[in-house]
């Protein structure tokens, strides 16, 4: 613990959004809705979106009419772009200290301690403005002595203007600083999610402020070792260091949920290759081989006769060869596939990862490098192809599935830094 | 003779070390000369034909960096809210209500583009 730390979190307000505007500065000021590409539902919403009273999570056909009625524009999720506004804000945030964690896509934490930095609110709006310059999209910022305080610091930042995007737990008023814990509902602080929360307003805490007033035996019989911390960190007590970076994947899942249930195996086999086509795509490309691959299917949660099956195998020979894995998952469905249920849901995982040259040191095993080698030739052959003539190109019958039930206006935007025929326009004048 | 494996796959005799195997060897790279910033360097298509005279032609690939100021007679990428597209013109020439986008720092025209055709 310590208490002479500084925490600054960079959060990207609707992210999503953002990214989506930076190309199309026409949709300023208007209300924006991006729906994930697999099931349409609600993933980001610009101000405008969630004055309209849009909920996170929301299935997109529910709220037709209300998008409708107001212009919505609605755009569904176009992961390469985010990818890499994000990796550009990460980028640039290395240069300001590499003391990062990048917590999510939208989200880094920066330890600022040992930067002797004199005044906060101003390096904040450094940050804060450079960001926008360079990369182009908002992002607000809290610096505090704690990671859970610096949090609730980006979040007050967000939600009042006068902050200007940057709010600063330093050199600010004890009397502010209470009021502003006093108006931060206690649901909205880090770490308290929906269970927490109703059980700590049971107990007459239902504000950030209250919380810091909780004596630490009291936080600990309601919320364990968790709660103690939590209340020390909204007191200025840092308990939380950076995570170190995430290491490599230790295991890949993508998985789908069907358009409508099926009791079709040749929709599950479809689903299976291109669940698995994606997901040893994201292997080779990080370089890795799998050891062991599965899948798993299930029908529906919310009906009865709810059933979950899983399979999985391990291979003697780690492989990311797509056409293998498929393979092999298919005679697997073949053993496992019920003609009598309704499928909902289905996921393939590949994990037990380890490098290629993990493989090398195999050599002397069983474990046959020439074939090794002819399938990564094949796979990379594949792999350019596919980054050359742009992905979808070669699909699967079940990718067409999810089309029957998405909003006809929804769009995806061009790929504007990923595909040189997609990129933006701009006309002389 | 056997194979070493050590070297990318290719295969090595006994000898002087093949060069292409030699991963510090400098090659010259297009990024390092196109672009200063790439935190904030972004890629644009050229529309339009009435700059080729200034040798910039429809369907050209535009680097255009946000990190810079825009200043003198440079050229800039803005949004034109009557046309609702980007537009490109020299500084002098972007309306005082427009905001700079980008300023842009090179074209890029292929003769023989093995790129797959634009749309």
């Amino acid at each position: 613990m310590s208490k002479n730390s500084v925490f600054a979190l960079i959060d990207c307000n609707n992210f999503f959004v953002s990214c989506e505007r930076l190309f199309r500065p026409d949709l300023d000021g208007k209300p924006v809705v991006v729906l994930s590409s697999n099931d349409g539902c609600v993933v980001a919403r610009s101000n405008e979106a969630k004055r309209l009273g849009i909920p996170m999570g929301a299935p997109a056909f529910k709220w037709r009419y209300l998008f409708n009625e107001h212009d919505v524009q609605l755009f569904s999720a176009n992961f390469e772009i985010y990818g890499d506004i994000s990796k550009r804000i990460t980028n640039l945030l290395t240069t300001v200290t590499p003391r990062i964690e990048v917590y999510s896509v939208d989200e880094s934490f920066l330890d600022l301690t040992a930067l002797g930095i004199r005044d906060y609110q101003a390096w904040g709006r450094t940050v804060r403005e450079s960001i926008m310059k360079n990369v182009g999209v908002p992002v607000s910022i809290g610096i505090a002595p704690s990671k859970t305080l610096a949090k609730l610091a980006s979040e007050i930042a967000k939600q009042h203007d006068e902050f200007d995007g940057v709010m600063s737990f330093f050199g600010i008023a004890p009397a502010m600083r209470d009021d502003l814990l006093h108006q931060m509902p206690v649901g909205e602080v880090w770490g308290i999610g929906w269970r927490l929360a109703p059980k700590l307003r049971a107990e007459g805490i239902s504000t950030a402020l209250a919380l810091t007033h909780m004596r630490p035996q009291h936080a600990g019989q309601l919320m364990g070792v968790h709660g103690r911390q939590l209340v020390a960190e909204l007191n200025g007590t840092a308990c939380h260091p950076l995570t170190r970076e995430h290491e490599a994947a230790k295991s890949i899942m993508r998985s789908r949920t069907f358009g409508e249930d099926t009791n079709k195996e040749y929709v599950l086999e479809s689903a299976i290759a291109t669940l698995t086509s994606q997901a040893a795509f994201k292997l080779r490309r990080e370089g890795l081989l799998a050891r062991r691959i599965g899948f798993f299917t299930e029908t529906n949660r919310h009906k009865p006769g709810y059933r979950r099956w899983v399979r999985e195998l391990r291979l003697g020979q780690p492989t990311a060869d797509s056409g293998q894995i498929i393979s092999l998952l298919v005679q697997e469905l073949g053993q496992a596939f019920l003609p009598s249920q309704y499928y909902h849901r289905l996921g393939v995982f590949l994990y037990d990862l380890g490098n290629e040259d993990a493989l090398q040191t195999d050599l002397l095993g069983k474990v046959s490098t020439s074939k090794h080698d002819r399938d990564a030739a094949r796979m990379q052959a594949l792999d350019h192809i596919n980054t050359k003539i742009g992905k979808g190109k070669i699909y699967y019958a079940a990718e067409r599935l999810a089309e029957s039930w998405r909003p006809k206006h929804q769009i995806r935007s061009p790929r504007y830094v990923s595909s040189w025929s997609e990129l933006p326009e701009a006309k002389i004048i | 003779m056997p194979k070493d494996r050590e070297h990318d796959g290719v295969s090595v005799h006994a000898g002087f070390p093949n060069p292409a195997t030699d991963r510090s060897l400098l090659t010259l790279d297009f990024n390092q000369l196109l672009i200063q910033h790439t935190v904030s360097t972004y890629m644009f298509r050229i529309r339009g034909n009435d700059w080729e005279g200034e040798g910039v032609f429809d369907n050209d690939i535009a680097v255009v960096d946000r990190a810079l100021d825009p200043r003198g007679n440079d050229v800039v990428i803005w949004w034109n809210e009557g046309g609702g597209e980007f537009a490109v013109s020299r500084l002098q020439a972007m309306p005082k209500e427009a905001s700079c986008w980008g300023v842009l720092t090179a074209t890029i025209h292929q003769f023989r583009s093995f790129q797959r055709e634009q749309k």
